[in-house]
């Protein structure tokens, strides 16, 4: 999202900016004080004042150091920018805008409010507008307006993306020609059979055989021509949605994690998906298509050209006719057939509303009603397709006609010529017979430039993915660590977004083989901490060591090879529990598989199974529970023998007992081993060396279970909190959990 | 579990306090001119003192938000008055701001309602034009010409009731129709996809 409009000529007149001033940040505003929309309003911010520029005017002008507040206040429909300043100590409005700002401006409020504190960090935003600022249309998931921006255009790079088929197209190129001359020749079969033959009444048994004979064997040739070339483009095609596919999947698994949860979970999967599939669509269906079309229009019109100008010229004159005319019928069609569907979303969602709710309407008897709702429906959906079909039916032979028109025209003044004797009857046939030729591909034409922009907008989202660069990766001199485990955050500061930072100034120091329990209310930082030591994020300010090298200084793959994590959620992927466990180890042997799952106190569920360690997990396959699911990610965390192990909630989902039992096992596995855990239920944390309580993106409170209970500070009020609500619930519930277990 | 030793420590105390936010929870006090007092603040917004609260002591809050709870069917009553911070909690409701306050504090009101909701209603259709899955408006609103594009699904544009239409742009922008039937023939047309 662009931080920074270049401010117009008519605005800047507003703005003269003082020595080593300059703009930092710049957005439009669209609502004038009056309410009404606006459309010269300016919100910028130097790295000495913020103005509010109207028209030509400054209409306010604040020195960033006055401004003790700033905040975009987002309300419905649009938003505000309320500030205050030592001159002004209330809240006060700077500008209101529409939602197509409200994210923006909230950037800027917080980029303004960093340079006032001097802080040399601009902030950006990964957020994409949806519509492009500059010309209003509608933006599909990329950074920049195809139309406005001036990146070497996709179409090149589609081309680029060709040039490595060279040879296929080379051979596909050549059918098509073959196509169109062997297409040209059926005519000038015809025309010497008629006028040479049959008019001149030469022709016997013998030429009508090898007529049919002839045009028997050409179509034969255009049939294997035609397949030929359709299974080149097919193959080619495919070939090239899988390299694309390929290459988008290992670029997305380079990105870093952030550039993933940026994205709408099924984005990245239609960009992989759809997107490439719509490439090969492209190559299959319009690619060949479109050139053999162009190709054998431009030489129908030129053998005709030779035949007769004047014939050819009256017979071009309705192409452009014609093609307007198909393209609006083919506008109206496509809004009548997209009313129906709407019709039928709306039909089957109701359906779907209510057989869900099918519990509910039961309960509360209000069959009728809904049954009334849903015939409205679909009268609603029956009347709009039956006026369709209708309007189809009586439509479809009318757009035939006037495809035809050109061969009306031919015909006749054809006809004219035969009378008057300039053409023989086989001419004017061929002549005909190219006339078709000419409008037959025409309406399958008008379809090209759907077909065009889908290609483009597919290509450009696929772009838009392989041109970012990867923000986390190893530079040249990475050195690859045997880790020991000793852990050290030295002033680290970290924010998903440049302006928000989750941590702030953190120092720790962990030593090898130490256990951490980290401590806070949700949202305060854990589990960031957490991410951070896994580098699944680069730290923004400070630095964090392992065993006193700076993990950016780590080659990554070695790094995580010697870490264990176990998650709240634990994903497994489908496949046996045996290929599951030994997914970070796939050299593990059967007997350090069986300790592992010992271990993690998950060897007797699984030998309990029908198939044992075979048995088939993931969608469709034996469903675990959410305890089961943890200690496999338990065992399979294990058996790497990690020297940094991270459990994040990893024991939430099992009940008191197996909690203790495999508190029992981790405690000697972690013998050796620095391990940060996050637990809620505090009882889990307490045989850690130590407990750090993060409380306000800062460290709050270190010490053990004692020291910090003697404290009587946050922990201290996490615990008996955490003990009012176990009394609440009473042991009964507590009872009957264990007892169900 | 490993804190028995803790137990019961300050149980009365947060009971007591889980009492109150639950009493809190189900309050509803209505706020009239007898025992609210709005005023404008100088940076645009709208301040108010309760003389007597809950418990008999004054209350005073240098910012309001002003809340309507059925903003489509009915913007002047049950009109909620809240705290400003990001958890804001209801202060009271005034239940018909025609009726139960002066003149002068509707008007105050009502100010800042038309600046929490901003939704143009849509007074003229120039073009409705559609192109991949998209639809670009040009019409003319209360508040100005405006040009805008929503996506073609259904939730884009929603009946509220027979005749009145909400439609919901790209960025999240709402317009009005209030009544359909009482556009031209020729917009109409334009409509008739989204009807």
């Amino acid at each position: 999202m662009n931080l920074k409009f270049d401010l117009p000529a008519a605005q800047q007149q507003a703005f003269t900016p003082a020595d080593g001033e300059e703009i930092r940040y710049c957005s439009p505003y669209d609502i004038g004080a009056d309410g009404k929309m606006k459309h010269d309003g300016y919100i910028v911010v130097t790295n000495q004042r913020l103005l509010i520029i109207s028209g030509q005017e400054a209409e306010t002008e604040l020195a960033l150091a006055d401004i003790t507040y700033l905040k975009c206040d987002p309300l419905v429909n649009n938003g505000i920018l309320i500030a205050r300043t030592v001159q002004e100590p209330e809240e006060h409005i700077l500008a209101r805008f529409t939602m197509k700002h409200v994210s923006r401006v909230a950037f800027i409020a917080k980029g303004a409010l960093l340079l006032r504190d001097g802080v040399p960090k601009q902030v950006i935003s990964r957020e994409y507008d949806k519509t492009c600022p500059v010309c209003g249309r509608a933006l599909r998931g990329t950074k920049e307006c195809p139309k406005c921006s001036h990146k070497p255009s996709v179409l090149w790079k589609f081309f680029k993306l060709c040039g490595a088929y060279k040879g296929r197209l080379a051979i596909i190129a050549f059918l098509m020609l073959c196509v169109a001359v062997v297409q040209l020749m059926v005519p000038k079969i015809q025309q010497v059979f008629i006028d040479d033959y049959l008019k001149a009444g030469k022709g016997g048994m013998q030429e009508i055989t090898l007529y049919a004979a002839i045009l028997i064997s050409v179509t034969g040739v255009t049939i294997m021509l035609h397949v030929l070339r359709y299974w080149m483009c097919i193959s080619m095609g495919t070939k090239m949605s899988m390299d694309l596919r390929q290459m988008l999947y290992k670029k997305v698994q380079i990105l870093s994690l952030s550039f993933i949860q940026d994205r709408r979970p099924g984005e990245l999967m239609n960009r992989i998906v759809n997107d490439t599939r719509q490439v090969r669509r492209f190559m299959e269906e319009a690619f060949a298509g479109m050139f053999s079309c162009i190709i054998s229009m431009i030489s129908v019109v030129v053998v005709m050209l030779t035949m007769d100008w004047k014939l050819t010229l009256m017979s071009v004159v309705f192409v452009p006719i014609a093609l307007g005319l198909s393209i609006s019928f083919r506008k109206n069609i496509h809004r009548r057939f997209h009313m129906q569907w709407h019709r039928f979303d709306k039909t089957n969602s109701g359906l779907q509303d209510i057989l869900a709710g099918m519990r509910v309407v039961k309960s509360f008897g209000t069959e009728e009603q809904e049954a009334e709702h849903f015939r409205k429906l679909t009268d609603d959906f029956a009347k709009i397709q039956e006026k369709n079909e209708v309007f189809w039916a009586s439509l479809f032979p009318i757009i035939s006609f006037v495809m035809g028109m050109g061969v009306y025209v031919v015909t006749y003044f054809g006809g004219l010529g035969v009378l008057e004797d300039r053409f023989t009857v086989g001419q004017l046939q061929q002549f005909i017979n190219y006339t078709w030729m000419l409008y037959g591909p025409l309406g399958w034409m008008t379809f090209l430039p759907r077909m065009i922009t889908q290609l483009m907008t597919s290509l450009e989202r696929i772009y838009d993915v392989m041109d970012e660069e990867p923000l986390i990766k190893d530079h040249a001199e990475a050195v690859e660590l045997d880790v020991k485990g000793a852990v050290e955050f030295k002033d680290v500061t970290f924010g998903y977004r440049s302006y928000e930072p989750v941590l702030e100034k953190i120092n720790l120091s962990v030593k090898p083989g130490e256990m951490i329990g980290l401590v806070g209310a949700s949202g305060t930082g854990k589990s960031t901490l957490i991410n951070l030591i896994m580098r699944l994020y680069e730290v923004d300010d400070g630095q964090l060591l392992i065993d006193g090298v700076d993990i950016n200084d780590l080659r990554i793959e070695k790094y995580h090879s010697q870490i264990g994590v176990v998650l709240q959620e634990n994903f497994l992927f489908a496949g046996t529990i045996y290929n599951n466990l030994r997914f970070a180890k796939p050299d593990a042997t059967e007997e350090e598989i069986i300790m592992a799952a010992k271990m993690a106190n998950a060897h007797d569920f699984i030998v309990k199974t029908p198939d044992g360690y075979n048995t088939y997990v993931g969608e469709h396959g034996y469903s675990l529970s959410g305890g089961e699911r943890q200690r496999l990610a338990i065992a399979r965390a294990i058996l790497n023998k990690p020297k940094l192990l991270i459990l994040d909630e990893a024991t939430s989902a099992l009940d008191t007992e197996s909690e203790y039992l495999i508190q029992k096992a981790l405690e000697r596995l972690t013998a050796g081993c620095t391990t940060f855990a996050i637990a809620h239920r505090l009882s889990t944390l307490k045989d850690a060396d130590r407990l750090v309580v993060i409380d306000g993106h800062h460290i709050a409170e270190v010490g053990t279970h004692n020291e910090l209970m003697e404290q009587k500070g946050i922990y201290y009020g996490l615990v008996t909190a955490q003990l009012q609500m176990q009394a609440l619930k009473g042991e009964d519930a507590a009872e009957a959990t264990e007892a169900l277990a | 579990m490993g804190f028995k030793n803790f137990e019961g420590a300050d149980e009365e105390f947060d009971l007591a306090q889980m009492e109150a936010e639950t009493e809190e929870m189900l309050r509803l006090r209505y706020l009239n001119k007898d025992n609210a007092v709005f005023a404008r603040t100088a940076g645009g917004f709208v301040s108010l003192d309760i003389a007597e609260g809950e418990k008999g002591e004054p209350e005073h809050y240098d910012r309001v938000r002003v809340v309507r709870s059925f903003p489509f069917t009915a913007p002047t009553t049950y009109i909620s008055i809240r705290t400003t911070e990001e958890k804001s909690k209801e202060i009271g409701i005034i239940k018909d701001i025609t009726k139960d306050v002066s003149k002068d504090t509707r008007k105050m009101l009502e100010e800042q309602m038309s600046l929490r909701y901003f939704t143009p209603v849509i007074t003229k259709i120039h073009d409705i034009r559609e192109e991949y899955g998209h639809a670009y408006w040009d019409v003319e609103t209360t508040e100005g010409p405006c040009k805008f594009v929503i996506y073609m699904n259904s939730s884009s544009v929603v009946s509220l009731s027979d005749v009145r239409l909400l439609i919901t742009d790209l960025d999240g922008n709402r317009f009005e129709i209030p009544d359909f039937t009482q556009l031209s023939a020729g917009e109409l047309k334009k409509l008739d996809l989204f009807l």
